[in-house]
């Protein structure tokens, strides 16, 4: 394996906006909100940032292409500035690219912003977007949840779940996130919810209900990113370092080649597979973690293919209270995609936000105790056609 | 002429029917509703002519060793006006590119003077396939007697399962119904005066000159298959001429509806799967005059699907339902309903004919993959991939994942989809269609249907598609 970039970039400060239906914001009212405060947490000005990168996925509906409303935004002074797009997974590539730039020695100082405003859109649900114009020939245009809910009946056909039991662990991962999302106060959705309340919800797309479903948020996200030595030189002291940033892109195996069973998501467990390898950990020594919960089934099937379960134990695991805020490996304790919210581009920095804010320990009652490590799983596409993003955060040594 | 015969016959209706009372008590308020009996056949949202045609096509054995030469496609519902659908037929059977293709529109007897005009002596073998989806207005007589399905037969030379005897012929303006293009409905006329002119000025002048052809009385008629745009008309015309056979297109209309330019083949399809060896059937088609036909059975088929099809299926007894389906009712589904799927005209040149053919390809490692890509799926093969044209709509294949989608727009919610896997090997996220009766399990068995992809209203274009079904319908219960 190559180097990697292991403690060769920290985050000096991060940003993130109160997530949610901002009807009172724009993209670059969001955009600015949140890069004030990593500015303010990063006690840099903005003429020292050397580079950036902006992260929206739905350019159609909101933020606008390139990397321009960015630059405008925030004025930001003659620099490299990029826009990435990789579906649900753009807010960590951000955050990949501007940690590149910072451990490869181009840049001192980099930012990593993402943002989406998607309650412009007049509906509920992400916008239904073209797929290529040879593939709207033949792909079906399913929704997100429509493409999600398909890993519980091959996760149930896998193991022999029982579809009750397998409901009711889904219906656990959306209760234990409404829990902790009550104590974020950037969250969309604070209010704790009854599991009889989740298990008789209407149906989205079979079998998930309307509580198994993350809604779709506005906001933004930002991490100010520098070398060690540059945050040293400013004097902070407990510095968050990025341990690793792997991306995992399928390329049709699995919707054209016939191994895959459709129970598991590929891409995560090699993305984070690569991930502890770079970061020099096992999933053992993850205290927290922020998982791409863009729907129940997703979440407990990540924490197999994060190896926090074992293969067709998470259900069970689930049940258990394993990630929950007091459990073993404690899952979004600010209550994830289900409740803090989903702005595309900007959930990957989010992630990384409350990793971040976990390890500062500056997370108020939320709090956790004896963390070295976070882990943030952000996950674009679809199960069968996916992009896997998962960064390792840690103490710098 | 005496070398040609019919080789084969095929027959599709859709999985829906609706049952007529069900709009009888929605419309007892304004006197309209009809007599309540019976059912019709809906189309899917996803089906039109074309689909159905199709279907009906693929039920219809193909002669064996000899190809296609000649596909005629006959209908009075065209989606197209300007789009060959014979040209689609070919491609979603994957004919040769060269092969004769025909459009017949604008008649409901198109489709027996196809036939006649293949059994008089057209060289090679020819497949005439009729398919209808009419749109008629919510409370008309049409709307609930009408019905939505597709007939196919195929000719060519040499024994068969039935041979001309004779025919007969005689060309009419009547106006039993008419549709314009203008109006997009069609307006009938009074049941009576159609019964007693039909029969008078070209069903039985039309049956007498093809008796006479063919020498024979009508006596000697077993099945007779005789589109009624009127009730009564067949019983009026046996009184008439001495027919004793009973009329296929009874039951097809009770159970079905009555289904125009298809009506006719698939009675035929239906006497042929009944007839034995020896017996003479009559065949008529009806709509601006009337072509008749007199068939020899010759041999026994080996298929039913037209007894199939009227056996199986899946009530349909919501008013409203049916409206939408059938354009009666526009129903306002919401800004999500809002997108439009444009297919670029240079899209579907390159990729359209392995698209509606469902061809995918074999890489040279064994693997079949769709659809064919610059460099083969398969992670054995690391150059870019030459392939072996590989077509998968008879392939057997398997729900892998699935799921039923209530969140995007479909005019007939929900949206079914998923990963299917095919028993050689490809596999394709798919949506599946005929749903509504048994929604299919992981590993449950699908079979390929050919519909519509999607519909861009705001160029009023379709694209094609093929979706994944139940491999078994449920079986209707029978008639009232």
């Amino acid at each position: 394996m190559a180097q990697g970039i292991r403690d060769k970039a920290v985050i000096l400060g991060m940003g993130c906006t109160r997530f949610g239906e901002r009807w009172d914001m724009s993209s670059d009212m969001l955009m600015a909100e949140a890069f004030g405060e990593a500015l303010a947490d990063a006690g840099i000005s903005r003429d020292q940032i050397g580079a950036a990168w902006l992260g929206s996925a739905l350019d159609d509906v909101n933020v606008g292409n390139s990397a321009i409303p960015l630059a405008t935004a925030l004025r930001l002074p003659s620099m490299p500035v990029t826009r990435v797009e990789n579906m649900c997974a753009t807010g960590t590539e951000a955050l990949r690219a501007a940690t590149y730039a910072v451990a490869s020695g181009a840049v001192d100082i980099a930012l990593a912003l993402g943002a989406e405003k998607l309650k412009d859109t007049g509906f509920g649900g992400l916008p239904i977007r073209t797929k290529g114009s040879v593939n709207d020939l033949w792909m079906p245009y399913g929704s997100a949840p429509g493409t999600f809910a398909q890993l519980a009946g091959a996760y149930a056909a896998r193991y022999g779940i029982d579809a009750v039991d397998l409901k009711r662990a889904m219906a656990h991962v959306s209760w234990k996130s409404h829990q902790n999302g009550v104590h974020a106060e950037k969250a969309h959705l604070r209010k704790a919810v009854s599991m009889e309340t989740i298990l008789n919800a209407p149906m989205i797309a079979d079998p998930l209900g309307l509580y198994d479903c993350s809604g779709v948020s506005d906001g933004a996200a930002a991490a100010i990113i520098c070398t060690p030595e540059i945050a040293r030189s400013l004097s902070r002291d407990a510095l968050v370092s990025v341990k690793s940033v792997q991306v995992c892109a399928s390329n049709g195996w699995e919707m054209q080649y016939g191994e895959w069973d459709g129970s598991y998501v590929r891409n995560t467990r090699i993305a984070s597979g690569r991930a502890y390898e770079e970061a020099g950990i096992t999933a053992a020594d993850l205290g927290l973690t922020e998982v791409h919960d863009c729907f129940s089934i997703t979440e407990l099937v990540t924490m197999e293919d994060l190896g926090l379960s074992q293969d067709g134990r998470a259900v069970f695991d689930v049940l258990d209270g394993a990630f929950d805020a007091d459990g073993r490996v404690p899952c979004q304790t600010d209550g994830g995609l289900k409740c803090f919210g989903h702005p595309i581009g900007a959930s990957g920095l989010r992630m990384a936000y409350e990793v971040y804010t976990q390890l500062k320990g500056r997370a108020g009652v939320r709090q956790l105790k004896n963390i070295d490590f976070g882990l943030a799983h952000n996950l674009g596409g679809q199960p069968s056609n996916s992009v896997a993003a998962v960064s390792v955060l840690g103490r710098l040594e | 002429m005496a070398n040609r015969s019919i080789q084969s016959t095929g027959a599709y209706l859709p999985l829906l029917r609706f049952e007529r009372k069900s709009a009888r008590a929605e419309l007892s308020w304004a006197g309209l509703g009809g007599n309540g009996r019976g059912r019709r056949a809906v189309a899917g949202w996803d089906e039109d002519a074309l689909t159905q045609a199709v279907e009906a096509a693929r039920e219809a054995a193909l002669p064996v060793g000899e190809a296609i030469a000649r596909v005629v496609f006959a209908s009075t519902s065209s989606a197209f006006s300007d789009r060959s659908q014979s040209v689609l037929l070919s491609q979603a059977l994957n004919l040769p590119r060269d092969v004769e293709t025909v459009d017949l529109a604008n008649c409901r007897r198109s489709a027996v003077s196809a036939l006649l005009h293949a059994l008089r002596g057209a060289e090679g073998a020819e497949l005439i396939v009729a398919g209808e989806k009419r749109a008629t207005q919510p409370g008309s007589a049409a709307n609930l007697t009408w019905g939505d399905g597709a007939g196919a037969v195929v000719v060519s030379n040499g024994p068969g399962v039935a041979r001309l005897l004779g025919a007969g012929r005689v060309n009419l303006d009547l106006l039993d119904s008419y549709t314009s293009v203008a109006r997009g409905f069609p307006y009938l006329a009074e049941d009576r005066f159609v019964r007693d002119v039909m029969l008078s000025e070209a069903l039985i002048p039309a049956a007498q000159a093809a008796l006479a052809d063919a020498g024979l009385q009508a006596s000697d008629v077993v099945l007779a298959v005789v589109p009624e745009p009127v009730s009564g008309l067949y019983a009026a015309a046996a009184r008439k001429l001495g027919l004793t056979a009973p009329n296929m297109i009874e039951r097809l209309g009770a159970e079905a509806g009555e289904l125009g330019a298809a009506a006719p083949l698939f009675g035929l399809a239906m006497a042929l799967e009944q007839a034995e060896p020896g017996q003479i059937v009559l065949l008529a088609g009806c709509g601006n005059g009337c072509d008749v036909l007199l068939l020899e059975v010759t041999g026994k088929t080996r298929r039913r699907p037209a007894h199939q099809a009227l056996d199986e299926g899946a009530p349909l007894t919501n008013y409203s339902r049916l409206l939408s389906l059938t354009g009666g009712i526009q129903l306002d589904w919401g800004p999500r309903a809002e997108v439009n799927q444009k297919v670029s005209a240079s899209v579907l040149v390159r990729h359209g004919r392995e698209m509606h053919g469902f061809i995918g390809g074999r890489d040279q490692g064994g693997n079949v993959q769709f659809p064919k890509t610059p460099f083969p799926v398969n992670p054995a093969l690391s150059e870019p991939g030459r392939y072996e044209d590989v077509i998968l709509r008879d392939e057997p294949a398997r729900v892998v994942s699935i799921t039923a989608d209530r969140l995007n727009f479909t005019p007939d919610p929900p949206f079914y989809f998923g990963l299917v896997q095919f028993e050689n090997g490809a596999r394709v996220v798919m949506e599946h269609c005929d749903a509504k009766g048994v929604a299919p399990e992981v590993g449950a068995p699908v079979r390929m249907r050919f519909r519509i992809k999607a519909i861009d209203r705001q160029r009023q274009f379709r694209s094609y598609f093929w979706k994944a079904a139940p491999l078994e319908r449920p079986q209707l219960a029978a008639k009232e």
